[in-house]
């Protein structure tokens, strides 16, 4: 293994054993290898940048590299937005260890040394980012290099394997060409993502929403503080907005919506889809900090006389998310809520069995003005999961639920 | 239901909360300014030279806001602290020579914090070895045991407490067209301990640590460029009521200590002290709670924001909503600051705490240079800041200034390692022959 900082600036000698220039930068082509030094770059005496192909480079140590072929081979270098710079992309920069879930820097990389077909070829293996790295920085150039070695070693060295670095360009272009994608962030739980999200610089924020697709990014700007949200979905087209605010849970994007400015809020509710919208305004009418503000549109229902089969029907049906559900309510034929039967019970009875004998009477409910410290309250008494919100004649309008309480408690909201 | 009723009202209370979640940063960052050091420093200048140096403060104004505006704005745009830009452009080692130094300034001054809430509480009659351990407590709880909003309002209300030195310049009945004039007119006196003073105002005033922790400050609070402009107020105001704290400082000195010929103070505590015979107990009670306010409310902000840029430029984790697990250097920093600051009051007498503050004086005018630099060339990206660069005429304002800053700081560093006056009377006298 050698790492980058002990070839930054390692003398490079030609065939005939006169000095080159120094080494200052490596370029991997992500088009050929992903992982394979493809050229050295080299910094003459007189200040020219040379581009040395791994092909024509005979050995390297940490002392020294050895060119096989005579000083007029060596091509100057052209720079070439598609090629991978380790100095200039990978060192210092941030990166996403999607591993462990982190946003974290890079104090050097470490390259797998190997002797193929009579050459040498480096490999990258890993980013360094522990204090190791720190040290051989610091001290690379004032303490000999083996020395250097044996001291960094003492220190901890936290090693990110590549395969689990995600290097973060703003650029779409060059990230095309540079082969990145976001496509391992997506199988990440959406408030790590969230985090993550948070550590970056704007630009960077922007290109990883932008990239993921519509439901991922949902999930994980619901996670995101709400100055951030708001922050991201102006910086981003209105369509785009638009198709990412329709996969949220309509309460939620209500939420957000009311954040916005209102001309980008009504650009966004223009774009999305005709139900979702509707779920949106409606909700939007209500006041912050109430149960209205709170609530959410998405509930399953049955009429008072239907039994359990009704119920199971129902819940197929719907076409909200499904893991929010803990209740399915009961209304009579002018859509007052009369009752409410919990999942469980549903689950364990027969399915001829009326709704009406597993349900609970005299449901706790409240009107949209509620305010909601009133609603915590409830909650905290009664060991809610659900509390369905009413209208002044009792008919049924959404429900608050425990994760909603729990943003509000936590003081978010 | 209570409806949202019109539009325009939805518009304006739309733009209310934008402000609200916008200001802070700008007003919190420019009051930590006026610490336990900077008091003494405006308190001395009152208390030595009158009114004499008021006009000063209208440069050192301009100057605060250019600076600052700048390091705001790269916030906003980037959306990346000033640390984590300059290791992205300069490299590892700077970055770490950097932050060394800052350290080492930091520590002098939280030392200086320690120190100022100690006189302050001495004036209210609560002895040193309670007062600094209890005060360390507070400061350090409110940040390990709060959240971002907690803290940023438990900072918004210190700013308040500021009101202290108006009201105890109030009573100190001043002459206050004289003192109007004076900030307005321009005058200078050639003897070196005036120019030590001047020196020792404008040092106070522009701090290395301050760019940093503006910058986090705006990047935490999520700041959108589109509302830069409300950003940009946050810092003109903040500059602005620092320094006219400042005014009410050097002023109520001036009306009480200076008038009476008492001159020379050695600390903050001592000038509030001092008020006492000539404007009242309530006046030396409010300057005396002024300061430990100031000097509480800057020894939970320095270290933090110590914190924040060493592990922002060194690449460890960081950030007050993170919990101890996951950002242990930066809450091991931050509590060694205040522990170690809180321990040299508590163990040193006064003249052995000097030599810190020396260090940490002369670490600071070498480093404002570099972070200064450092910045001009940062915001002049075109790659980093698009079109938020700096324009042509503001750069040449902005180059000049930091020049004068870089000068003068450097020249007050001289002067504090070097027998003061000897070097001060030495410069004037080469000025003249030359």
């Amino acid at each position: 293994m050698i790492y980058f900082t002990e070839l930054d600036h390692t003398p490079v000698f030609d065939a005939k054993g006169e000095l080159l220039g120094h080494l200052s930068d490596m370029v991997v082509d992500a088009s050929r290898d992903p992982l394979q030094v493809s050229a050295y770059l080299i910094k003459t005496p007189q200040n020219d940048v040379l581009s040395l192909t791994h092909e024509q480079v005979q050995a390297i140590s940490i002392q020294q590299i050895q060119t096989g072929v005579p000083t007029e081979s060596v091509r100057p270098y052209a720079p070439d937005e598609g090629l991978l710079h380790v100095r200039k992309d990978v060192l210092d920069q941030q990166i996403i260890d999607v591993n462990n879930r982190k946003v974290v820097r890079v104090n050097d990389v470490d390259f797998d040394i190997r002797p193929t077909n009579g050459r040498t070829a480096l490999r990258i293996l890993a980013v360094n980012v522990g204090v190791a790295g720190i040290v051989r920085r610091l001290f690379q150039g004032v303490v000999a290099k083996r020395m250097l070695r044996f001291f960094a070693s003492m220190f901890p060295a936290r090693t990110i394997p590549w395969e689990f670095v995600n290097l973060i360009e703003p650029d779409p272009a060059r990230r095309v060409k540079l082969r990145i994608s976001f496509d391992r962030l997506a199988r990440l739980h959406p408030a790590d993502l969230a985090d993550i999200i948070e550590e970056l610089g704007r630009d960077e924020q922007k290109a990883v929403i932008e990239s993921l697709d519509h439901e991922t990014a949902a999930h994980a700007l619901s996670e995101v503080p709400s100055e951030l949200q708001t922050a991201l979905l102006e910086s981003i087209p209105t369509e785009k907005a638009a198709d990412i605010v329709e996969e949220m849970p309509a309460d939620e994007a209500a939420d957000i919506l009311q954040k916005l400015e209102p001309e980008t809020s009504a650009e966004v509710l223009a774009d999305m889809g005709k139900e979702e919208a509707s779920d949106v305004r409606e909700l939007l009418g209500f006041e912050e900090r109430t149960a209205g503000g709170l609530m959410s549109t998405e509930f399953v229902f049955v009429g008072e006389k239907a039994q359990v089969e009704g119920a199971i029907e129902a819940l197929r049906n719907f076409e909200g998310q499904l893991e929010a559900i803990h209740f399915v309510y009961l209304i009579d034929d002018s859509a007052v809520l009369t009752g409410s039967v919990a999942l469980a019970r549903i689950l364990a009875a027969d399915s001829k069995t009326p709704l009406s004998e597993l349900a609970i009477k005299s449901v706790i409910a409240v009107e949209p003005h509620t305010d909601q410290a009133e609603v915590v309250e409830l909650f905290h008494k009664y060991n809610l999961l659900t509390l369905p919100v009413v209208d002044d004649k009792r008919r049924l309008l959404g429900l608050v639920t425990a994760d909603d309480v729990l943003e509000v408690v936590l003081g978010r909201k | 239901m209570k409806l949202l009723k019109s539009p325009r009202l939805r518009r304006l209370r739309f733009n209310l909360i934008i402000f609200m979640a916008v200001i802070g940063p700008g007003i919190i960052t420019a009051n930590v300014d006026n610490d336990a050091g900077g008091i003494l420093t405006y308190s001395q200048a009152g208390a030595q030279f009158g009114f004499s140096l008021l006009w000063t403060l209208v440069p050192i104004t301009v100057a605060l806001i250019v600076v600052q505006e700048m390091v705001a704005r790269m916030g906003v745009v980037t959306g990346k602290g000033l640390a984590d830009l300059i290791r992205e452009e300069f490299g590892l080692r700077v970055t770490f020579v950097l932050m060394a130094l800052l350290l080492v300034v930091d520590f002098g001054n939280t030392v200086a914090e320690f120190a100022g809430l100690a006189s302050g509480m001495k004036v209210l009659g609560v002895e040193r070895d309670l007062a600094v351990p209890a005060g360390a407590f507070v400061v350090w709880a409110l940040v390990v045991r709060g959240t971002y909003r907690l803290v940023e309002k438990v900072f918004l209300i210190a700013c308040v407490f500021y009101i202290a030195y108006p009201i105890s310049c109030y009573l100190a009945h001043p002459d206050w067209t004289a003192a109007l004039v004076r900030t307005i007119k321009p005058s200078v006196q050639f003897n070196s301990e005036y120019f030590v003073m001047l020196l020792g105002l404008i040092g106070t005033t522009i701090a290395p640590w301050m760019q940093f922790y503006l910058q986090s400050a705006v990047v935490e609070k999520g700041i959108k460029v589109k509302n830069y402009v409300l950003s940009k107020w946050d810092v003109i105001i903040g500059c602005i009521l620092t320094d006219l704290v400042a005014f009410f400082i050097i002023v109520a000195c001036a009306a009480t200590i200076y008038v009476n010929g008492h001159g020379k103070i050695r600390d903050a505590g001592e000038a509030a002290a001092a008020l006492g015979p000539f404007a009242g107990r309530a006046a030396s009670w409010l300057f005396a709670f002024g300061l430990v306010n100031a000097s509480l409310f800057s020894a939970s902000i320095l270290p933090l924001a110590t914190a924040y840029y060493v592990c922002e430029g060194l690449g460890f984790e960081s950030g007050i909503n993170k919990g101890f697990s996951e950002a242990p250097a930066f809450y091991s920093l931050y509590t060694s600051l205040i522990v170690l600051g809180a321990l040299t009051v508590i163990w040193l007498s006064p003249e052995k705490q000097f030599p810190v503050i020396l260090l940490s004086q002369v670490a600071n005018g070498i480093l404002l240079p570099f972070v200064l630099i450092f910045m001009l060339r940062l915001i002049n990206r075109k790659d980093l800041m698009g079109e938020h660069c700096n324009t042509k005429t503001f750069n040449a304002i902005a180059w000049v200034t930091c020049g004068i800053i870089i000068a003068l700081t450097a020249l007050s560093a001289v002067t504090n390692l070097l027998p003061g006056r000897a070097t001060v009377s030495g410069i004037l006298h080469w000025l003249r022959w030359s």
